[in-house]
């Protein structure tokens, strides 16, 4: 209880005090005050964190009631906080490196402390209009981090078009939240969940939140935003808003969903579509770029098509096992495009950054890195082949997950999709393997030969998630004790 | 409250909804694409409280309504920031001068 309250105000605290600590700092010449209170903020976390964690395995579902607003962490908000603040530690150890040559870093680690202590509580969120007031305060603290660069007119562009489209996705999930309080009389959502019959209402509602939080959780048509945004802002924030942010999207989807329950048959068959049209269309936009941030941007969006269809597959069939599959590729991808985005960005910095160039890293830059940088190539190698699925790494596992909680649901239609998304996983090898094969086949670029030698805090986070994806391939069964209690915590709310 | 009250109601919400999300895809001005913003937000917010009345809870919905008005105030204020950015490093507020970005 004590420590469920410290995981969210600590953090929440701790970013205006790193912005104060840090201004003060580069007053004082010490320019590095400000990302190392940034880091020790997110450590601190983690106390409060393993706490909460403890007390939830003993006892289940911390509750916290402040006035009239009350936050549970339950499984899934669990789930969320670990992974969250898991990605955000490394990405904050990182950027130390990364953002050394950029003024004002201090505001950059007080929004990046902010963006997780936001995303920690968007999870335990028990209220539909909370749920939105987290969503937006996530949506407002990722906007700046996108346009950081601000000199640069893409960062820019990036930066408005993220900010248009979030805001108009929050007027539907607000228009959303007027029909559900006009229907029911109140917007906590057990109390929804209790008044289940008003068929054609909820349906209408569930339409404007899959449309409003479908922004963030870059629902194709509704994903224009991500491109632009994931490959203009700073790579460690790529790898936040890819890796955290648009789950944290579907999350607040599935929490809006999971009240209007008794449409659940619908929402199913609704995720599955959604998650067909985004993995064909995140692959064929994949296909043809050339820019590195791009294309792992675009893959983003077929990977969230996998997550659709495992936990569209269990909502439909009332079954754990594709809720599970979707969270545990939740989990994987939030680690495995995380490592790319770091990977490419510890390139980005060491041909470009370094030097003070804003350039785009293409495939072409990429050239004979092997010989160069031999250990970035070999965890790029290893983020790329896990994002395409290849069998030892994390990626295989999960979406192997999906794939059979698909098949074991004995449904024509089901099994149809699973074996299209399997197809799919192999049409992602075409443009994963040509990074791969400029990495280790090609002559060196001029750029390659002129880059710099990498810091260790950017090998670090880099070595930790490259551990992780390749133990996760041997052991998935490590992180079920956070993948089980979010699907049942879940399933519950579907009322399974 | 009435239903023709309501059905009044309903129509002023959709209205401005559908104001703001017109100007959104027809002015091209990065100051007035937030006002349109402003606008279709406003629709949402007579919309909440029209809910709070329609279902007996005037006081949650007018509490929610004050709660977006701090929200959304924040987008904006963001909003406009970036419009500075944009007016002093690109040059120009006109959002297609924006687009460099391939598809």
């Amino acid at each position: 209880m004590v420590a469920f309250m410290w995981l969210i105000i600590l953090p929440l605290l701790a970013s205006p005090a790193v912005y104060l600590i840090g201004h003060w700092g580069s007053r004082q010449n010490y320019p590095n005050a400000g990302r190392q209170a940034g880091l020790i903020a997110l450590l601190a976390t983690w106390v409060p964190f393993i706490l909460a964690a403890n007390t939830f395995s003993i006892s289940g579902a911390l509750t916290l009631t402040i006035g009239a607003m009350s936050l549970e962490l339950d499984g899934l908000a669990l789930l969320l906080a670990a992974l969250s603040l898991g990605l955000g530690t490394l990405v904050a150890l990182y950027s130390a490196e990364y953002m050394s040559a950029d003024a004002s870093q201090e505001k950059f680690y007080a929004m990046l402390v902010l963006l997780v202590a936001i995303m920690i509580g968007l999870g335990c969120a028990t209220d539909l209009f909370n749920l939105w007031l987290w969503f937006e305060a996530m949506a407002v603290s990722s906007y700046l981090l996108v346009a950081f660069y601000r000199e640069q007119p893409a960062s820019l562009e990036a930066g408005v078009k993220y900010l248009v489209q979030s805001a108009v996705g929050s007027v539907f999930v607000l228009l959303g939240i007027c029909v559900v309080l006009a229907a029911t009389g109140t917007t906590n959502l057990s109390a929804i969940r209790a008044t289940s019959a008003l068929t054609p209402t909820f349906m209408a509602a569930g339409a404007l939140f899959i449309i409003g939080f479908g922004v963030k959780a870059a629902l194709v048509p509704m994903h224009t935003w991500l491109p632009d945004a994931h490959s203009q802002a700073p790579s460690g924030i790529s790898a936040m808003l890819s890796g955290v942010v648009i789950e944290a999207g579907l999350i607040a989807l599935l929490r809006a969903l999971a009240a209007l329950s008794g449409m659940a048959v619908s929402w199913g068959v609704l995720l599955i579509g959604f998650g067909v049209i985004n993995l064909l269309a995140g692959n064929l936009l994949a296909l043809r770029q050339r820019q590195v941030k791009r294309l792992l941007a675009y893959s983003s969006l077929s990977h969230v098509g996998y997550m659709l269809i495992g936990l569209g597959v269990g909502v439909y069939a009332g079954q754990a096992a594709g809720i599970e599959g979707g969270l545990f590729h939740m989990l994987t991808h939030g680690m495995m495009k995380g490592l790319a985005f770091l990977s490419a960005g510890a390139l980005l910095w060491a041909l470009y950054i370094r030097r003070g160039q804003h350039g785009a890293l293409t495939i072409d830059d990429l050239n004979g890195a092997s010989r160069r940088y031999p250990l970035m190539a070999f965890t790029l190698a290893v983020a790329v082949l896990a994002l395409g699925g290849l069998p030892p790494l994390a990626g295989f596992m999960s979406k192997w997950l999906i794939f059979l909680a698909g098949a074991q649901t004995h449904n024509m239609f089901i099994v149809a999709v699973v074996i299209f998304a399997g197809l799919n996983s192999v049409l992602s090898l075409v443009y994963y393997a040509p990074i791969v094969n400029a990495l280790y086949r090609k002559e060196p670029s001029n750029a390659v030969l002129a880059g710099g030698a990498l810091p260790v805090t950017i090998l670090i986070p880099i070595l930790a998630l490259t551990g992780g994806v390749i133990l996760l391939g041997f052991w998935p069964s490590l992180l079920s004790g956070l993948v089980g209690p979010a699907s049942q915590a879940l399933l519950a709310a579907l009322g399974g | 409250m009435t239903d023709t009250a309501l059905q009044i109601i309903v129509i002023g919400v959709l209205g401005l909804v559908g104001v703001g999300l017109y100007g959104l895809l027809a002015v091209r001005n990065l100051i007035k694409v937030i006002v349109a913003l402003q606008i279709a937000v406003k629709g949402v917010l007579l919309g909440l409280v029209a809910a709070g009345m329609a279902s007996g809870q005037p006081n949650l919905g007018e509490s929610l309504a004050v709660t977006v008005i701090v929200a959304d105030t924040i987008v904006a204020v963001v909003g406009l920031a970036l419009a500075v950015q944009v007016r002093r490093h690109v040059g120009t507020l006109d959002i297609k001068a924006l687009s460099s970005l391939q598809r």
